[in-house]
Order: C-alpha cells, then structure tokens, then sequence
C-alpha cells in the first residue's frame, strides 16, 4: 500500500470514528456494527455513506482496521469493564436486558463479531468473557428475582 | 561420585518424565480441538505469530477470579474456572507450535548459511529448549491447578518467547546481509 494510500485510509477511518462510531453507547455496540458492516460471504466490509466520501476500497479498508482495533479494545478488557459494557449495551438498545440475554446466550451472535485475521488465542479469549460476563447477568437478574 | 545405577536411574527417571509431559501435550491438543470454539493454531493455515503478551498477562491475571468471586454464584465460578483453564491451554499451545515454527525457520536460515557464530546459535537452542520445556510445565500446571496460580511463569514464557522470536528475527537479517557481503566480496 502506498503512503498516499495509507494516509486516505487514516483519514477515511477518522471520519468513520467521527461521524460513526462515536455516536454509539459503548465498545460492544461498536464492534457489533462494524461486524454488520461485513459481507458474510465474502468478508468484505461495505458502508455507503464512507464509500461516496472516499472510495470502496479504501472505505472496505478503513472499517476492516477499525473492526480489528475494537475487537482487540474489547478483548483486553478485565470481565468487569465486560459486564459493565453489556449493562451499556442492554440500557442503550429499545428491546428489553432480558430477551437480549435470553438470545445472546441461546443464539451466541457475538461469535461472528470475530475479525478475520486473528490471534486464536485473542478470539478464544473474547468468546469466553463473553460468555462469562453473561452468565455473571444471568446470576444477578436470577438473585435479584430470588430476593423480591 | 554417582554410581552407574544410580545415574542410570536419574536418566530414566528423566526420559520416563519427559515422554509424560510429550503424551500430555499430543493429549491436551486432541481434548483442546474438541472443546474450543475457535479451531486451534493451524501450522499451514493459521495465524503464525505469538500471542501479544498483554493478552498473556490478562489470561493469566488474577484479578478477574477476585471479580467472579465477589459475585459468589457457584456456577459462575465453575465456568469461570473451565473457560479460563481452557483458553490458558489455547495460549500454551499456540505459544509452543508458534516457538517450533520459528525454529524450523531459524534452522532452514542456518542450513543456508556459510558464516555461523556458534556461541549464538547454542544460546538460540538453550532458549528453545527452555520455552518448550516451560510450556510442558505450564499444561501441567494449569491442569493441576488452574492458570492463575501461574501466571508469573506465564507471563516469563510470553516475554521470553516474544525476546526469542525478535533475536530469531534480527539474527535472520544478519545472516542474510552477511551472506550477501560475502558474496559481493568473493565477485
């Protein structure tokens, strides 16, 4: 990649941070984004708005960096700043903290929020703090349940 | 003085420890590949390089188990303690196949090359021998006792395999800008 390149695409992800990800509640709302913004067959990432601005390439570029460092942000959190992302995460979204748990543990969607090209051990880690900092949501409602 | 059966002994006593923590190693690969979501480290087609060590550190750190533990649910603290247990076997095993991978590298460099310091290489073969050995303990340990009671000696393999993998690194560019030297010179 040339420095000409490289400098468009920083510039291209600046503008994504700015415009974008900024405006979401928390880390996890971000990488579950940037994760939809990624075809399922190809691996592709596709955002109109930073494409028209830029150029696909360079936008398919710019959300692939910017995926990968959120996801490594969120993977080197300790299992409290996980769960208090999720507390986040459930406040900041319109279906109730319950059904969310009910289908994050059922249906485990955060499994394809997983970049490409990364360390497994890294991707092994995510997973299972996932699954903790959930279940640690589960045990608290079902207490909290227990003491009312 | 040791006697001869005595040595004898000691030897076998060590090759008889040393075949356990080989057998231990193939059999937490086979268990790993059946209870990871994540496929392990594939030498062909996986990603190549060590695990950053600020991951080690978080794997390995105690802190999280004081957090689970505050929240005193017995099966949060199970699974607590299987997830971590199983991903600190995934950074082991990732961190030996990554270490073999760069010594096969280091040993096809030297193979090629007409100039080798000998001191370099024997401390290079120390350091490997080491890793490696440091990482059989580690499958044991975290088995036996679950990896936050290791986590400095984790966290001395994650520095030392990153310092092996760099003077493998640096030691392969000097080889080949020697080389090249001494063939612009014999032109």
């Amino acid at each position: 990649m040339t420095i000409a390149k490289l400098v468009t695409v920083q510039a291209a992800y600046d503008d994504f941070l700015q415009r974008s990800l900024s405006k979401l509640s928390c880390d996890l709302a971000r990488l579950i984004y940037l994760a939809s913004t990624r075809d399922y067959n190809t691996g592709s990432y596709h955002h109109e708005g930073l494409a028209a601005r830029f150029s696909p390439e360079v936008a398919t570029k710019a959300l692939e960096i910017a995926h990968r460092q959120i996801f490594l942000q969120l993977s080197a959190y300790s299992l409290e700043e996980l769960v208090e992302q999720l507390r986040i995460y459930f406040d900041s979204s319109r279906d109730g903290a319950s059904e969310i748990l009910r289908m994050w543990q059922k249906l485990e969607p955060y499994r394809i929020a997983i970049p490409v090209e990364v360390n497994p051990a890294v991707a092994r880690l995510f997973l299972s703090n996932v699954r903790l900092a959930l279940a640690i949501w589960r045990s608290r409602q079902e207490q909290s349940q227990q003491d009312h | 003085m040791i006697s001869i059966p005595i040595a004898i002994l000691i030897c076998s006593v060590v090759m008889l420890s040393l075949a356990l923590l080989a057998t231990r190693g193939a059999s937490v690969k086979r268990e790993l590949a059946f209870r990871t979501d994540v496929p392990l480290y594939d030498e062909t087609s996986g990603d190549p390089s060590l695990c950053p060590p600020e991951f080690a550190a978080r794997i390995f750190s105690p802190a999280d188990w004081t957090f689970v533990s505050n929240e005193k649910s017995r099966d949060v603290a199970r699974l607590f303690q299987h997830e971590r247990r199983v991903v600190a076997l995934v950074w082991v095993h990732q961190t030996k196949t990554a270490i073999r991978r760069i010594m096969r590298e280091h040993t096809r460099v030297t193979r090629q090359s007409q100039d080798l310091h000998l001191a370099t290489e024997a401390r290079l073969v120390f350091h490997y021998v080491q890793l490696v050995a440091i990482c059989d303990l580690l499958i044991l340990a975290i088995q036996s006792t679950g990896p936050a009671r290791v986590g400095s000696l984790a966290t001395y393999a994650a520095s030392l395999s990153q310092r092996f993998a760099d003077a493998q690194h640096a030691l392969a560019i000097t080889t080949a800008a020697r080389d090249l030297s001494n063939a612009g010179t014999a032109h």
